[in-house]
């Protein structure tokens, strides 16, 4: 009883301390790279809410998905997605990642996003304000608070749904196979 | 006697089979056999001074079963564009490469070799360019459907056919009261 | 101790931070020096051609303005030029000016955010805060004017979507002012930056010699001393009613990029401040028939439009039918960010290898399209 009362209380301190500092993957991957400096720099100042900019990807804690994903990204995302570590969490950033959007029927870019990726947070919009951004962001904070932010666990135990979606569309699968 | 004119009594005299007209003020359309053309965009970049490859575009007439290569090239001394067509046999679309005139020009080949499936003779990489691992028809063919191609390969989303009052069902999922807008409560002013 | 001569293959990007956009270049290293560079690119690509023959003409204007992000204004520029010459419709004298300006507006987005980027490139943090930060006021403009930051789809075949609201003008030039006051800073931090001028001056050069055969346009092109600019060698809209000159920078290396381009601001604010003096009244848009029954005559045309980066060309075919044949889009980035990068790299050092292509503009989304 009482062990499991110190590991609660481990586990909200910890997703207090996760949630002041989002670290974002840099990787634009569609043109909603181009809203992320306004809201990164002076006017909009993201970093006021801990969220910053992060190079790699074994540092960073959040994959912001800007846009659509055309299938040659998508095997490059994966890859980024599985060398984060976990704690880590899935943004999808405008309306092409929730139903394709203006490219609902084009051949070379995914539709749902969630179907490849566990997404915790979407962002409407086409192009989303830095004001979305952000308020995308502060939910994203309040799920990690309330420990809903758990996309990382379903893509651990639905490993196999995930891989299956995403060995259907991308044909060559070279990559090696992470094992957590 | 102006630019336009002049460039076309040039090319006629010294490619009899050319047929050249003026489409409008500073913009030749040229039509040409297309195994000619290696010699004759290099013609008018060194002797008429088109020294500007703008692009090489490609159009899909698959009625005719053929398709068109247009190639765009332009005088910034005359201030003239030229394009310059040439019709490919559909079913085996052959052409020569302008490499050796145009650097960039490789660029366009490629994507035309992989958007089309027409072949440039003499070009040293052809290899995949922006697709990866594409196995269908070259996507940019006419008979390429690509709202079908899409229902096979992908999942759509629900809800994209029945145009219902998102707002409704979002404040619904999340226990939300329903916002008010502008236009439901104009008594209130 | 001697340097180890052995090849070694560098991959930069896709996920670089200093990578403009989202492409890949794979690079052949020995040392420090880059022995030969390849572009990989189709990252972005969305068959946007593929979709817009799928479309209703009208239904173009909201996807040619997402092929470049960056600047999406010389898009719609385009689609509506070329729709107008195959149709043969005229545009009030009203919404070409306008036209003008928005055009200019993007120009001077555009570049701002390019400051911010080379900036970025080379180490100096303050520039992109404060650039991307001024940027925004010309988007606050843009939002006014249009109802959207980023995607605008204001100009349409036949004029322009609105009239400009009350006192719009008078807000522009208070945007202009405040900015051109603003330069002087950027000078000071940036342009004459020590650092800048040391990582600019005979770094990444193009040569004279081979630029116009090689498919360089607009600010790389003019940075090598040569004065074309499709605003004055073909003019379209009023251009050829407002004062202004080619710029043009001897050198081809980054800074004389950049000095065209400083410049270009200060001109572009100009020619903004000419068109809100000259601007007739009048209409802003003249109809054409039912967007839903819309049939274009038979026809082709190529229009080019002068963009932050050099010459945005458009191919437009109509078969006489409710949908286009083909739209053929060429992006200034094309040629600058496959086949001339590829050139440009070869001899440069690794650290510069993300200045240069912020020098030329690269913009992954207008190659792959």
């Amino acid at each position: 009883m009482k062990e499991d009362w110190g590991r609660e209380a481990g586990n909200i301190i910890s997703n207090w301390a996760r949630k002041h500092s989002l670290w974002v993957l840099a990787y634009g991957t569609g043109c909603g790279a181009i809203e992320i400096p306004p809201t990164m720099t002076s006017r909009y100042d993201a970093e006021r809410f801990g969220i910053s900019g992060m190079a790699t990807p074994r540092q960073a804690d959040v994959l912001l998905i800007t846009g659509y994903l055309s299938v040659k990204t998508l095997k490059r995302v994966i890859r980024s997605y599985e060398q984060m570590q976990a704690p880590k969490y899935v943004i999808g950033f405008g309306s092409c990642t929730i139903n394709g959007g203006m490219y609902w029927d084009s051949y070379n870019t995914v539709k749902r996003l969630d179907d490849y990726l566990p997404v915790d947070v979407f962002i409407n919009g086409c192009m989303p304000r830095p004001e979305a951004v952000i308020d995308g962001f502060v939910k994203l904070q309040e799920l990690i608070a309330s420990k809903k932010a758990n996309g990382w666990i379903r893509y651990q135990e639905n490993l196999d749904w995930y891989r299956a979606n995403q060995k259907k569309v991308i044909k060559n699968w070279n990559m090696p196979d992470y094992n957590w | 006697m102006n630019h336009e004119e002049h460039i076309i009594n040039t090319i006629h005299t010294t490619f009899k089979s050319a047929e050249a007209e003026i489409q409008r003020k500073g913009r030749l359309l040229i039509r040409l056999r297309s195994d000619l053309l290696p010699a004759f965009v290099s013609y008018l970049k060194n002797y008429l001074d088109f020294n500007h490859l703008v692009m090489i575009s490609c159009v899909d007439w698959m009625e005719d079963n053929q398709f068109e290569l247009v190639y765009h090239l332009y005088s910034y001394a005359q201030k003239v564009h030229a394009m310059v067509k040439v019709r490919l046999n559909r079913s085996q679309p052959q052409a020569q490469t302008i490499l050796p005139f145009w650097d960039q020009a490789g660029t366009y080949e490629r994507e035309i070799h992989e958007m089309y499936g027409v072949y440039f003779e003499g070009h040293p990489d052809l290899s995949e360019f922006i697709l990866e691992d594409w196995d269908d028809i070259p996507p940019m063919r006419r008979d390429f459907k690509t709202r079908e191609f899409v229902n096979e390969n992908y999942e759509w989303r629900k809800g994209r056919e029945d145009a219902q009052d998102v707002r409704r069902t979002i404040s619904e999922r999340y226990d939300e009261k329903l916002p008010q807008f502008n236009n439901d409560d104009k008594a209130n002013g | 101790m001697t340097q180890v001569e052995k090849e070694t293959t560098l991959y930069l990007g896709p996920q670089h931070p200093g990578i403009t956009g989202n492409m890949m270049i794979e690079l052949k290293v020995t040392g420090d020096t880059v022995q030969r560079a390849k572009t990989h690119v189709g990252y972005l690509h969305r068959g946007f051609e593929k979709l817009m023959e799928e479309r209703l003409w009208m239904q173009c204007f909201p996807i040619v303005c997402r092929i470049c992000v960056p600047e999406p204004d010389p898009n719609e520029e385009n689609l509506a030029r070329a729709i107008e010459e195959i149709e043969g419709r005229e545009v009030p004298e009203r919404a070409q000016y306008i036209r003008v300006m928005v055009l200019e507006l993007s120009r001077i987005a555009s570049y701002f955010l390019w400051m911010g980027g080379q900036a970025g490139s080379m180490g100096l943090y303050t520039m992109p805060q404060w650039t991307v930060g001024d940027r925004d006021y010309i988007l606050d403009l843009f939002e006014e004017l249009t109802g959207g930051r980023v995607y605008h789809m204001y100009i349409w075949a036949g004029g322009v979507r609105r009239d400009l609201p009350d006192g719009f003008a008078g807000r522009v030039r208070r945007v202009l002012d405040y900015l051109e006051e603003r330069l002087t800073d950027y000078d000071r931090l940036f342009f004459q930056n020590a650092l800048f001028l040391k990582r600019s001056q005979g770094v990444g050069v193009i040569d004279k010699d081979k630029a116009m055969e090689w498919g360089v346009v607009g600010p790389p092109l003019r940075g090598c001393g040569i004065a074309h600019d499709v605003r004055k060698d073909e003019p379209y809209e009023v251009y050829d009613k407002l004062d202004f000159e080619i710029i043009t920078h001897e050198g081809g290396d980054i800074y004389a990029r950049a000095m065209v381009r400083r410049r270009e601001i200060e001109q572009s604010i100009s020619i903004i401040r000419q068109v809100l003096d000259k601007m007739p009244g009048g209409p802003v848009h003249n109809p054409g028939p039912n967007p839903l029954k819309w049939k274009l005559p038979a026809g082709e045309a190529y229009v080019r439009t002068e963009s932050a980066r050099g010459e945005f060309g458009y191919y437009v075919v109509s078969d006489g039918s409710l949908k286009p044949r083909r739209i053929h889009v060429r992006g200034p980035a094309y040629v600058h960010g496959v086949s001339l990068l590829e050139k440009m790299l070869v001899g440069a050092n690794i650290a510069d290898v993300s200045v240069i292509m912020n020098s030329l503009g690269t913009c992954p989304p207008e190659i792959e399209r």
